[in-house]
């Protein structure tokens, strides 16, 4: 990462703005706009500091960049953008992609995804990049400019490959099975971990009951009522800490979903393999084919049963003229095909070779991310047990006063 | 070695089985060698002594000797004095299933050890079942009726909902009776009934029922509680104090009470998605190379808290819930003593008025109407002596029960705790290069 951006340049996503305007179909819309802050890494010179950039994105604009990115780059692990719409929230959550919680956490997950390019070796050298960072203006003609969508493959497309590939990589099968694997077990996980948090909050709520019946029964009482009293407001400050809890672990949830998008990333490296080596494989068949034309014709026998041979028996001989000029065509084809399959070939091997170097760069940040996260989810849990001690031994004195 | 004190053979209800069964045995010379009198040892008088006449007439005898020297020994046994000299001790323990014919029952080890003279032997060990715990509480209401009778736990069980036979039942329950009777024994006057001094010393309780103990009080013969026989002019203010704070005091309890099994079962629901989220982290190791041992750290984790929060919701169900349920009843039983005492009243005021209204020559009150004074008195001043003796275990077991909850709580997060403090060095782990 020696000249990655990230080093050169600070990057931002400072605030988050309720705007109205018109959509595409000249329809009034609410959507948030983010302002992105850049400045330049000065290296430490006298104090001077400079000026900062900003412009504002929004979604809309990240999920073109992204797009761009992908395919632009596809042997690239792209970074995942954060989730379109709130997904995997526990019942006191918004689902509102409105709600300000919401939307402060995407404006994390935006900033992070930013900086995930900015690091990145390959990505951050990219000029649409940067100019999403720096050009306020015009940003979006630019991109399309790049005609970049007409070299997106189709989905179709690519899903035919997975099944009509003869000898795929083993390596991107596995990681591909990988993938799979990761996405399956990770949104199991968090699905779970909403539902653990539901019902975590609903523990810690009740007990605030016991605050007001407890202040209500203090007044009855002489010699307990005090006891009683302070005991109640213990529960009272148990109850309402769960909120703070359950919203760091928000955060947790968070990293989580970065890496469950993150290996939708990683199968579509592995679907633009297939494609490449379907790809490669048609055109390795339709060579073989017409040279088997060509030495047909040549020789004038019919080694294979095949339409193309059946058809020049039902329909009679042809002239030798007829023959030379068939002959010369695919002369001309296998020539061209053979250039063709060895550029697809070379383009094959860089392919796998760079796509390669990108997922061992990506599983080393993968398992310090994650280790980073169950650490700090560890942490979480350390710091909720020892507020739970801590309540809980304050209401014990307090009832040891009674 | 003459004025010495042997220790007693056995030092708590655990050697009670290494000790001749008393009721084995038919003669009280086996009790070994442990109860040799030293005259020479002052000894604190009991309680009891002191009043030579209940107020219920019976007469207090003080002429045997208590054997000294075991009743030092149980003082140096005892913790717990509180400065008052216990003279009497009672444990429930060691239930027991019998499977008879026609039913199945459980019968708990009800142990006694005394030095109080109304008691023939100083130890003694019985069995018994609900129902003679029920039959004891009865006549205690009958034959004490201005006093306050500690409660039982409930009668019947919902067939299907709860196990009678589960352990967790079963030793709940013996708490309770073992409660129940400690209180009779710390009370000053119930603690000397005839009826707990059978309880606790008959073999066969079953015959003693039959013959109905012609045994009933003054008080228990004479006031009849005819309800709706008169009505009452005014509740002095204490009482009426006390009416009501029963009411909200009983309101309030049941809210707790409420509010505690809705926290169980939502530690419980919680308990359920716990479980099924360790195990995903297990899952997912199964899939890495470098984070398999972290993630399988988690899922473990994880697991050890299910297991803390298990404990936590069984302690909250067995020890706090019946203790709850325990006062509830307690203060049902004491608004009936309120009602009975307000009918002894207004019995009297009846009977006073009528004699007002006779307009007889009134150089001295007739003996009936005096007996009625009497027995208003008489109630007023043990219902109030033991309202306060029961505001006081009330503050004590209340003080108890919610460091109790508070305990468990605080045990439940040091396990958890524990738990997440040792993987994080596991979580740190640099693997060596490979």
């Amino acid at each position: 990462m020696e000249d990655c951006l990230a080093k050169k340049m600070e990057i931002t996503v400072s605030e988050a703005e309720k705007r109205t305007g018109r959509n595409a179909m000249n329809m009034q819309e609410t959507y948030t706009a983010y302002l992105i802050e850049t400045r330049a890494i000065e290296s430490q010179n006298e104090g001077q500091c400079s000026p900062v950039d900003s412009l504002w994105r929004r979604y809309s604009e990240f999920e073109l960049l992204r797009n761009y990115l992908l395919v632009t780059y596809p042997h690239i692990v792209v970074p995942p953008l954060p989730e379109k719409r709130a997904d995997f929230v526990w019942h006191k959550l918004s689902a509102d992609n409105m709600d300000p919680d919401f939307v402060e956490r995407r404006r994390i997950g935006l900033e992070n995804f930013l900086l995930r390019v900015a690091s990145h070796p390959v990505l951050c050298q990219d000029k649409v990049f940067y100019s999403f960072l720096t050009q306020e203006g015009g940003w979006k003609e630019m991109v399309n400019e790049t005609g970049f969508q007409l070299k997106a493959d189709s989905r179709l497309k690519a899903l035919n490959a997975t099944f009509r590939v003869k000898n795929p990589d083993k390596r991107f099968t596995e990681l591909k099975h990988y993938g799979d694997e990761l996405q399956s077990v990770i949104s199991h996980l968090l699905r779970v971990r909403a539902r653990v948090a539901d019902r975590l909050y609903g523990v810690y709520k009740v007990h605030g009951n016991y605050g007001r019946v407890f202040s209500e029964w203090s007044a009855i009482e002489k010699e307990m009522g005090d006891g009683l009293q302070s005991a109640g407001h213990h529960m009272d400050v148990y109850a309402a800490s769960i909120d703070d809890i359950l919203e760091e672990e928000e955060h947790y949830a968070d990293q989580l979903k970065e890496y469950l998008f993150y290996a939708e990333a990683l199968r579509a490296v592995c679907r633009k393999h297939e494609l490449m080596q379907y790809d490669l494989e048609m055109a390795a068949q339709d060579l073989t084919s017409k040279k088997q034309q060509c030495e047909e014709l040549a020789t004038g026998t019919v080694r294979t049963f095949s339409l193309k041979g059946m058809t020049s028996k039902l329909f009679g001989q042809e002239s030798p003229e007829q023959r030379e000029a068939k002959i010369k065509v695919l002369e001309e084809q296998i020539q061209e095909g053979e250039e063709q399959l060895k550029s697809k070939n070379l383009e094959g091997r860089d392919f796998v070779k760079s796509a390669w170097a990108d997922i061992e760069r990506f599983k080393e940040q993968k398992n310090h991310d994650l280790k980073e996260a169950l650490i700090s989810y560890a942490v979480m849990q350390i710091s909720m047990c020892k507020k739970g001690i801590q309540v809980w031994t304050n209401a014990k004195e307090c009832s040891s006063k009674m | 070695a003459a004025g010495v004190p042997k220790p007693l053979t056995s030092s708590g209800p655990k050697s009670l089985r290494e000790m001749p069964h008393p009721l084995a045995t038919s003669s009280s010379e086996e009790m070994g060698p442990a109860l040799t009198p030293s005259p020479d040892l002052l000894l604190p008088r009991s309680i009891a002594d002191k009043d030579l006449s209940l107020p219920n007439g019976t007469p207090v005898d003080t002429s045997s000797p208590a054997s000294s020297s075991s009743l030092l020994n149980r003082l140096q046994l005892d913790d717990d004095l509180d400065g008052e000299t216990k003279d009497l001790f009672v444990t429930v323990d060691d239930p027991k299933k019998h499977v008879c014919t026609m039913e199945t029952y459980i019968t708990y080890r009800v142990t006694t050890k005394t030095t109080r003279a109304e008691f023939d032997l100083p130890e003694y060990s019985v069995r018994r079942r609900y129902q003679d715990f029920d039959w004891l509480r009865n006549k205690l209401e009958e034959s004490q009726p201005t006093h306050l009778i500690p409660p039982l736990p409930e009668k019947f069980v919902v067939k299907g909902v709860v196990d009678r036979f589960s352990e967790e039942f079963v030793e709940t329950r013996r708490k309770a009776l073992d409660k129940f009777l400690k209180r009779i024994t710390d009370h000053p006057v119930l603690s000397f009934n005839e009826h707990f001094n059978v309880f606790l010393t008959a073999k066969d309780l079953n015959a003693h029922k039959k013959q109905g103990m012609a045994l009933l009080s003054k008080m228990g013969e004479s006031v009849k509680y005819v309800t709706g026989g008169y009505k009452l002019r005014s509740r002095p203010l204490e009482f009426a104090a006390i009416g009501e704070y029963l009411d909200t005091f009983s309101l309030k309890l049941g809210t707790i009470d409420r509010i505690a099994q809705r926290i169980i079962k939502e530690q419980l629901e919680y308990l359920v998605e716990l479980r099924e989220y360790g195990p995903i982290y297990s899952t997912w190791g199964g899939l890495e190379v470098e984070l398999s041992e972290p993630l399988e750290g988690v899922s473990a984790c994880v697991g050890n808290c299910c297991t803390a929060l298990e404990e936590l919701s069984e302690d909250m169900t067995d020890d706090f819930l019946p203790v709850l349920r325990e006062y509830i009843l307690y203060s049902e039983s004491m608004k009936n003593v309120l009602k009975k005492r307000d009918q002894v009243q207004a019995e009297y005021e009846a009977k006073l008025e009528a004699v007002a209204l006779k307009k007889e020559d009134r150089p001295k009150v007739p003996t009936d109407v005096e007996k009625c004074q009497d027995r208003v008195e008489c109630f007023n001043a043990d219902l109030k002596a033991d309202m306060e003796r029961w505001q006081n275990n009330k503050r004590q077991d209340f003080r108890q029960l919610l460091m109790g909850m508070a305990d468990k709580n605080i045990q439940y997060y040091e396990k958890c705790l524990t738990a997440w403090e040792s993987i994080i060095p596991l979580l740190q782990d640099k693997p060596e290069t490979k």
